[in-house]
């Protein structure tokens, strides 16, 4: 029998929806014959409020499993995610944002009121434009990843996810059995050749391109951060690897850290730089380290800089 | 007191989105809004961010079309940082955008829009979707499926990573295409041409002549275009070009791309986190009256289509000539997006076809080297869903200061209002509606794609 | 009643702990605020560890080791010194103040030193506050 699935997103870009379609082959078969979508919608039209609009009643239909992406900033993310955990069975965290934060969370660096008056006085909107506020869903204080506000059962992280992990965990529902997902870091799925460490002290930017002959396969080209450009390979969880390889290496650019950290509660910003240090690199030499937090802002991972009291501003 | 209706969410669309319908006590329509529900802060967050790393930021405004944030974004750390990618590096930028709107025109047309016209606007909603379409035409379907998933590999082995691409680099690319994989990549871009050929004609025996009066008249309004066209000859372009602003009237300014401030300003209405471009220099200030628009004009497919003097690859000019031909210049029926969709999904693939067949595309120049420091950018592609502009301005260590972003969707949202408005008054009379005229309001906002 | 600050201390094996039980031999008076966790070097003691800390209530954190050159395996007080400019340098990114983080040095035969280190950061702290003052405050 098919399995009841819900689809949905929360403060989404709707990639993590793509990855579902770049499924393949077996996206035909998993839509129509092993999965029964109830609610998605990216893909068909069931509304909250009823098909004719009148409902008084926010309404998901009930599920075996459910699939939501984006973090929660509005308090309607809250509601719709509320809704999916008390409808679904089984409830799975879609793609970084929402088991991290993802780059939405990137706000959460920054003071909340000064942020959203900036996005409406920009070089182009009229004068004296302010943030909107009538029957639009009000922001929360900052950005949740899920699992800060419902209990979620399992995690597959991701920006966008690993189309074949996202069949795995769906044929695994199907099948009744536990997904096998990777769980070590990018540099472990990554063949580059490793010399060492000590050659690396100061991290450069990626203004240049790295160092490899077009012709060479990615085995025959040095490890990108032997190579003295910031790589987050080493605190980046494993998954992205479609083919053999970590897809921005296959591009020959270093990993920005699109898979959260490798331990799901670890903290990609620290853990990197305490790698630069203990290998003896400046790790002062980063530009704009907060960056490095990109993926994983949620779980008070960015907050706005701290204020100076009255004291030490002196 | 009134009722309201409330289309929530709009589905089988890119985003978070409402329609709410106020209805008079006669149960005639009064009010609408099309609510824009996301609000994330691109804008802001990027600042302080070192330049180069920000097109690997502004991908995730949208996992439907993170190439055309990731090049944009590019083109304006190029110039902000005032460095010119050499030739290979545009070339292999702008087959990559390529490949991105081929599959995206395939997932819009067939995953979102089809299912209105294949299974018809009334089927129930359970149905009425990409499965529905699985089962009433499987062949199609399986089609149109491997189709979007080939394009979506083409990317995959060229650049790495499809969705939220890394591959465009500030000064050109981060690795050159070998001949081997240039002449791969031609033989699957010619499969693509075949297919969006079929793709048209299809669409022109079984959607555009069946469904000739919702054409014409669902959603229907009169507006202005912006497009962006060649420099020398005014034909289509969609990865550099100059901006074309196009009146109702046909008449047109042509300004370069860093002058857009000029030109385009943005209302906010506090019912909607969407900002609503407008025409600016034509001075008439703004307004979403459908019967007196000001300011207003779209993007996207159909605005591009009708800026265009010409389009440079032969079977889709073929397609221009036919579609002016019948509906003229500017042609402003709504739900026409699809058609010339089509059209530019012709276009495309013969562009790709033509620059794989290019011997340097394979050049191993693909990258000039960039110094970061102080500076301002403005870099320009047509997305699928329009203009897309970013404009950033760099401090001397090369950090974002300042970002500016109008992305092509926004500047269908004032339109877009009109078209829900005119669709839901001309359809919900004396408080009598079903499920399916709300679908039609539905199916205007869906042309534009948003 | 005042603030009383929480301390986590982690005090390696062989020298610091060391010089804590010696401290308590002795009946050396040091403030109860500090918490004494043991480790087998201070080079084990990962930044997250110290933001964990700090994130589940402490107020401040001294790290104790062997006197540099004197680390029971090489180099381990080393990759400390390291890591400490790491959490000096990171404690203002993730919201606290530089002072509620230390790392300092002493033999087993120091308590002395020991007892004026914890000495030393509860009385910087408690001036400084709960470590969460800010929040509350708004
Ligand atoms: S995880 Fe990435 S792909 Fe998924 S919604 Fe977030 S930004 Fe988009
Ligand atoms: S640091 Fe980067 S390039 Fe090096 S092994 Fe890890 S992922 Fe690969
Ligand atoms: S290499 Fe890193 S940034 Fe790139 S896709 Fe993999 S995890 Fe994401
Ligand atoms: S054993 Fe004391 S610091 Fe290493």
């Amino acid at each position: 029998m098919a399995v009841r699935t819900v689809l949905e997103w929360l403060n989404s870009c709707s990639g993590c929806e793509i990855a579902i379609l770049n499924i393949g082959e077996a996206l035909v078969p998993l839509l129509t014959r092993h999965l029964e979508l109830v609610h998605a919608p990216i893909l068909m039209d069931h509304k909250y409020l009823g098909q004719r609009g009148d409902g008084t009643e926010f309404n998901i239909p009930e599920a075996e499993v459910g699939l939501v992406s984006g973090g929660v900033a509005t308090v309607e993310h809250l509601q719709v995610l509320l809704q999916m955990r008390e409808k679904c069975r089984i409830l799975i965290a879609l793609g970084t944002c929402a088991t991290h934060g993802g780059i939405p969370a990137l706000m959460n660096g920054q003071d909340r009121k000064e942020g959203w008056e900036g996005v409406f006085q920009t070089r182009t909107t009229d004068p004296g434009c302010s943030v909107p506020d009538v029957e639009v869903p009000a922001p929360l204080d900052r950005v949740y990843a899920c699992d800060e506000k419902v209990e979620i059962d399992l995690f597959l992280p991701g920006c966008p996810p690993n189309p074949a992990l996202i069949a795995e965990v769906l044929m695994a529902v199907v099948e009744d059995r536990d997904p096998v997902l990777p769980h070590k870091s990018v540099c472990d799925t990554c063949p580059v050749i490793r010399e060492g460490k000590g050659a690396v002290s100061v991290v450069r930017r990626f203004l240049v391109n790295a160092e490899f002959l077009a012709e060479d396969p990615i085995d025959r080209m040095r490890c990108l951060l032997e190579q003295g450009f910031m790589c987050m390979g080493p605190v980046t969880a494993a998954g992205c690897a479609g083919g053999g390889l970590p897809r921005c290496i296959a591009a020959r650019v270093p990993c920005r850290g699109c898979f959260g950290p490798v331990r799901r509660d670890g903290n990609q910003m620290l853990d990197m730089m305490n790698a630069l240090a203990s290998n003896g690199s400046d790790f002062k030499s980063v530009v704009d380290r907060r960056s490095l937090l990109r993926f994983s802002g949620a779980h008070g991972g960015l907050r706005p800089l701290r204020r100076k009291s009255a004291a030490e501003r002196g | 007191m009134g009722t309201v209706i409330n289309i929530a969410p709009i589905t089988r669309i890119e985003g978070h989105a409402k329609i709410a319908i106020h209805l008079d006590d006669q149960g005639n329509v009064r009010d609408t809004f099309l609510h824009i529900q996301s609000l994330r802060g691109f804008e802001k967050f990027v600042e302080g961010r070192p330049a180069e790393e920000i097109p690997r930021i502004v991908t995730r405004i949208c996992g439907i079309c993170p190439w055309m944030h990731h090049l944009a974004a590019n083109k304006a750390v190029d110039a902000a940082f005032g460095v010119t990618p050499p030739p290979a590096g545009h070339l292999l930028r702008e087959i990559c955008q390529l490949f991105a709107h081929i599959t995206d025109k395939i997932l819009h047309f067939f995953f979102l829009a089809a299912p209105d016209f294949i299974l018809g606007p009334d089927a129930d909603y359970s149905v009425r979707n990409v499965m529905g379409i699985v089962k009433a035409e499987p062949e199609l379907a399986a089609r149109v499926v491997k189709m979007r998933q080939l394009g979506q590999m083409m990317l995959e082995r060229l650049a790495g990573k499809a969705i939220h691409p890394v591959a465009g680099v500030v000064g050109g690319f981060s690795r050159p295409m070998l001949e081997a994989e240039r002449q791969e990549l031609l033989r699957d871009a010619e499969t693509l041409l075949d297919f969006s050929c079929y793709a048209l004609d299809f669409a022109k025996d079984t959607v555009f002549t069946r469904y000739k009066d919702v054409i014409s008249e669902l959603g229907a309004i009169t507006t202005g275009f912006l497009g962006t066209v060649d420099r020398d000859d005014g034909s289509l372009r969609l990865y550099d070009g100059r901006q074309r602003l196009m009146k109702a009237d046909s008449s047109c300014i042509d300004f370069e791309g860093d002058r857009y401030a000029d030109h385009i300003g943005e209302h906010v209405e506090p019912w909607s986190y969407g900002k609503m471009p407008y025409a600016k220099s034509w001075q008439e200030g703004f307004s979403l009256d459908p019967a007196a628009p000001a300011g207003i004009y779209r993007s996207n497919t159909l605005a591009r289509i009708n800026v265009c003097e010409k389009i440079s690859t032969p079977k889709a000019q073929a397609e221009l000539e036919e579609f002016r031909g019948v509906f003229g210049r500017p042609a402003q029926q709504t739900l026409l997006y699809h058609y010339t969709r089509l059209i530019e999904l012709i276009y495309v693939c013969e562009r790709a076809v033509e620059l794989l067949q290019r011997e340097d595309v394979t050049d191993t120049r693909i990258r000039a080297a960039a110094e970061p420091r102080a500076g301002r950018g403005v870099g320009i592609v047509e997305a699928p869903r329009g203009t897309l502009i970013h404009d950033y301005t760099t401090d001397s260590n090369g950090c974002i200061t300042k970002a500016n972003l109008i992305v092509g969707t926004t500047h269908n949202i004032g339109p877009m209002n009109m078209s829900v408005r005119r669709a839901a008054t001309s359809l919900i009379k004396g408080g009598v509606y079903d499920a399916g005229l709300l679908n039609k309001v539905e199916m205007a906002v869906r042309a534009y794609d948003p | 009643m005042g603030f009383e600050p929480k301390i986590i201390a982690f005090c390696c094996n062989w020298c610091s702990y060391a010089a804590a039980d010696l401290a308590g031999t002795a009946r050396m008076q040091y403030p109860h605020n500090v918490r004494i966790i043991r480790v087998m070097c201070s080079g084990m003691v990962h930044p997250e560890l110290v933001l964990d800390a700090l994130s589940h209530g402490a107020d401040g954190v001294i790290v104790l080791g062997c006197h540099l050159g004197e680390c029971h395996y090489q180099d381990g007080n080393r990759k400390a010194l390291a890591r400490s400019e790491v959490i000096t340098e990171l404690l203002e990114d993730f919201g606290y103040e530089t002072e509620r983080y230390e790392i300092s040095w002493l033999s087993s035969s120091e308590p002395d030193r020991l007892v004026k280190a914890f000495t030393g950061i509860t009385e910087r702290v408690r001036k400084m506050g709960p470590v969460n003052a800010r929040d509350l405050a708004g």
